[in-house]
C-alpha cells in the first residue's frame, strides 16, 4: 500500500513502524539516554523509538523540543523518520533542525492503516509512504 | 516562496553560511503550511540552548537583524540555583558556560535580558505587529492581551527569526487563522473578586478543553488587573496547546464576542461556572499532607505589583525556618523592588529572591535538603512539577504566604 502527504522534512529513509495515538514532546515523553518513551502510562512507555519510523498524531508542549531531540540524535537516540496526522509548530522544527525525514496530511490515516512492526519505505521528498509489509 | 531580493542574497550565501542555512530552515519551515513569502519580524526573543548547533548557524553573523531578547535561563541561572540552596556538585562548570554563551551572542546583538516575561522588560509588540517567541506563556500573552501575531515557534525557530528578521507568513500571522473555534461563557462567578490562583485553575481548565484550538471567553470584567489575565492564559498552552485565547473587552480583535468568531458559529460552547473552577483546582492541588517544604512563586517571573503584594503579606512577618521561600523575577524588577522597598521585607522574612532563572523547573531533588513538596499559585509549575512527581499545594499569593509563615498548608 502507497500513502501520499505533505512533506514536513525532504530525505529518504526505510525502517520499522513504531505507533502512538498520542501527541508527543521531546521535553518530558522522551527519555534522551535511552531514546524510549518516558512517561507511565504512554500508550509506548518503555518501548524505543530510536532507528524507527515514529508514527503519532501531532506535537504538542514545550518549545524547547527540537533541542531535547537534537541532544537525543547525538546519542544515536532519534527516529529514523517520523509520520504525523498533522504537524504543528515546534514537532515540524524538530524534524527540520534534526534532519529527520517526515510528512504528514496522508490520503489516509496513517494511526490506523500503520501498525507497530510494519516495514515503511518513506520518501518524504515526494511525500510517499509505502507499507512494505505488514509486520 | 516568493523571495525578494535581499532574501535571495540571504539565501544564495552572500551574507555568509550562518545566514543562508537559517533562512534556509525558515522556508522549509513556511513550506510545511504553505507560506508564500517571508515577513519582517518586529520582535525576536530566544534562548541560548542548542549546543554545536548554535555555534554552526551563527557562523559567520556579526550582527543579527532582529530586535532580540533572551529567554530564562540565559544569564545567571547559576548564580540563582546556588541562591536557591542547590548542592554544588549541580553547578559545575555552569558560569564558564554562561560566560561563554555571553561573549559569543552579546556582541552579535543579542540582549540579555534571562527573562520569560520579555514584555516587563521593554520587548513588547503592540497589536498586529509579528513576534517570533518560544515560551508558550509570552506567546499566548502576546497574542490575546497585546493583539501582536506569533506562532508556537520552537526555539531554534525564533533563533533562526532573530538572526534573519524574518519568519513565514502563516497560521498565526493572517487573521483569518486566529478567529476563535470554541466558545467558553463564564456564568455565576464573582470574577472581580477571584483571586489569581482562580483565574489560573479557569485558564488550565479551559486548556484541556480546547486542546490546540483558537479559544473565546466571555464574562472577563473589562477593568481585570494584568497580573489576573497572566494567570489566566499561562496555563492554557500547558493543559492544551492554546496559542491564542480572545477575551472579550479585552483583547484588541475581540470588541465582541461576534468578532472574535470571525462571524461564524463557534465548534463547541462550554459553559464555565463553581463546578469547573473546583475541577481546576483539584487537578492542580495534588498534595495529600499539610507540611509545606517548599513555596515559589514567578512562573512566569513576577512584575512589580505581584512584588508589592507578597511584600505587603510579609510585612513584619518571619517564614518558618523549615520552609525555602523562593520568589522569582527580572533584573529589572528586582531593582524597582528595592527601591519601593520589597527586596528588604522579603529578604528580612526569610525569603530568597533570584532573577535570570525559571522556577518551572524548580531543583527540588538537588537541593541540599531534597524536597518532595511544593506550595505555589502558579497553574503552570504546580502542573509541570507535579508531572515530576512532586506534591503540589495550589493556592493564591494569601495562601501561600500563610503556609510559610505557619509551616502548614491550610485552605
Amino acid at each position: 500500500m502507497i500513502l501520499h502527504g505533505k512533506t514536513v522534512k525532504k530525505g529518504q529513509v526505510e525502517g520499522e513502524a513504531i505507533v502512538s495515538q498520542i501527541p508527543f514532546s521531546y521535553l518530558g515523553d522522551l527519555n534522551v539516554e535511552t531514546g524510549t518513551v518516558a512517561p507511565v502510562g504512554h500508550d509506548l512507555e518503555g518501548q524505543s523509538i530510536a532507528g524507527k519510523i515514529f508514527v503519532f498524531p501531532t506535537g504538542k508542549g514545550s518549545t524547547v523540543g527540537p533541542y531535547v531531540a537534537n541532544m537525543a540524535k547525538k546519542l544515536g537516540n532519534t527516529p529514523a523518520g517520523m509520520i504525523c496526522v498533522d504537524v504543528e509548530p515546534v514537532m515540524a522544527m524538530v524534524a527540520i533542525m534534526n534532519d529527520i525525514p517526515m510528512v504528514h496530511k496522508l490520503d489516509q490515516n496513517p494511526l490506523e492503516v500503520i501498525s507497530t512492526g510494519d516495514f515503511i519505505k518513506m520518501d518524504a521528498t515526494e511525500g510517499t509512504v509505502e507499507i512494505v509489509n505488514k509486520g | 516562496m516568493n523571495l525578494t531580493d535581499e532574501q535571495k542574497r540571504m539565501y544564495d550565501g552572500e551574507y555568509g553560511p550562518g545566514f543562508q542555512k537559517a533562512i534556509n530552515m525558515l522556508i522549509e519551515y513556511g513550506e510545511v503550511w504553505d507560506a508564500e513569502r517571508l515577513v519582517n519580524v518586529h520582535s525576536a526573543h530566544t534562548g541560548l540552548g542548542g549546543g554545536d548547533w548554535l555555534n554552526e548557524i551563527l557562523e559567520g553573523v556579526d550582527q543579527i537583524r532582529a530586535f532580540t531578547t533572551t529567554h530564562a535561563g540565559s544569564v545567571g541561572s547559576v548564580q540563582a540555583r546556588r541562591a536557591m540552596g542547590v548542592e554544588e556538585k549541580y553547578l559545575q562548570g555552569g558560569e564558564e558556560y554562561e560566560k561563554q554563551m555571553l561573549d559569543l551572542c552579546v556582541p552579535k546583538g543579542f540582549i540579555p535580558a534571562s527573562t520569560c516575561t520579555p514584555y516587563l522588560v521593554g520587548n513588547l509588540p503592540t497589536a498586529g505587529r509579528i513576534f517570533s517567541w518560544p515560551g508558550s506563556s509570552g506567546i499566548i500573552i502576546s497574542n490575546s492581551i497585546f493583539g501582536a501575531r506569533g506562532n508556537r515557534d520552537a526555539m531554534p525557530a525564533s533563533m533562526v527569526s532573530a538572526i534573519t528578521g524574518l519568519t513565514p507568513d502563516m497560521l498565526l500571522l493572517k487573521k483569518e487563522q486566529r478567529y476563535g473555534e470554541v466558545l467558553f461563557k463564564i456564568e455565576d462567578l464573582d470574577m472581580e473578586n477571584l483571586n489569581e490562583a482562580d483565574y489560573g485553575a479557569i485558564g488550565y481548565y479551559i486548556g484541556g478543553v480546547a486542546e490546540t484550538r483558537n479559544v473565546v471567553v466571555e464574562g472577563i470584567p473589562q477593568n481585570v488587573s494584568f497580573d489576573k489575565l497572566k494567570s489566566f492564559l499561562t496555563p492554557q498552552p500547558v493543559s492544551g496547546a492554546v496559542a491564542v485565547c480572545h477575551i472579550v473587552g479585552v483583547t484588541p480583535e475581540a470588541p465582541t464576542v461576534e468578532e472574535a468568531l470571525g462571524h461564524k458559529q463557534p465548534e463547541m460552547i462550554v459553559k464555565i461556572g463553581r463546578k469547573e473552577l473546583r475541577e481546576g483546582w483539584e487537578s492542580l492541588h495534588t498534595a495529600e499532607k499539610n507540611e509545606v517544604e517548599v513555596v515559589s512563586f514567578g512562573c512566569p517571573q513576577l512584575g512589580i505589583s505581584e512584588m508589592g503584594k507578597i511584600a505587603r503579606l510579609l510585612e513584619g512577618k518571619k517564614i518558618a525556618s523549615s520552609v525555602k521561600f523562593v520568589v522569582s523575577t527580572t533584573d529589572q524588577v528586582y531593582i524597582l523592588a528595592k527601591r519601593m522597598g520589597y527586596v528588604e521585607i522579603i529578604e528580612n522574612a526569610g525569603g530568597i529572591i533570584v532573577t535570570g532563572i525559571c522556577v518551572m523547573g524548580f531543583p527540588y531533588a538537588q537541593l541540599e535538603t531534597p524536597a518532595t513538596t511544593g506550595a505555589t499559585n502558579s497553574a503552570k509549575a504546580a502542573s509541570y512539577q507535579a508531572r515530576r512527581g512532586i506534591n503540589i499545594q495550589y493556592g493564591s499569593f494569601e495562601d501561600c504566604v500563610n503556609a510559610a509563615i505557619t509551616g502548614k498548608w491550610e485552605r
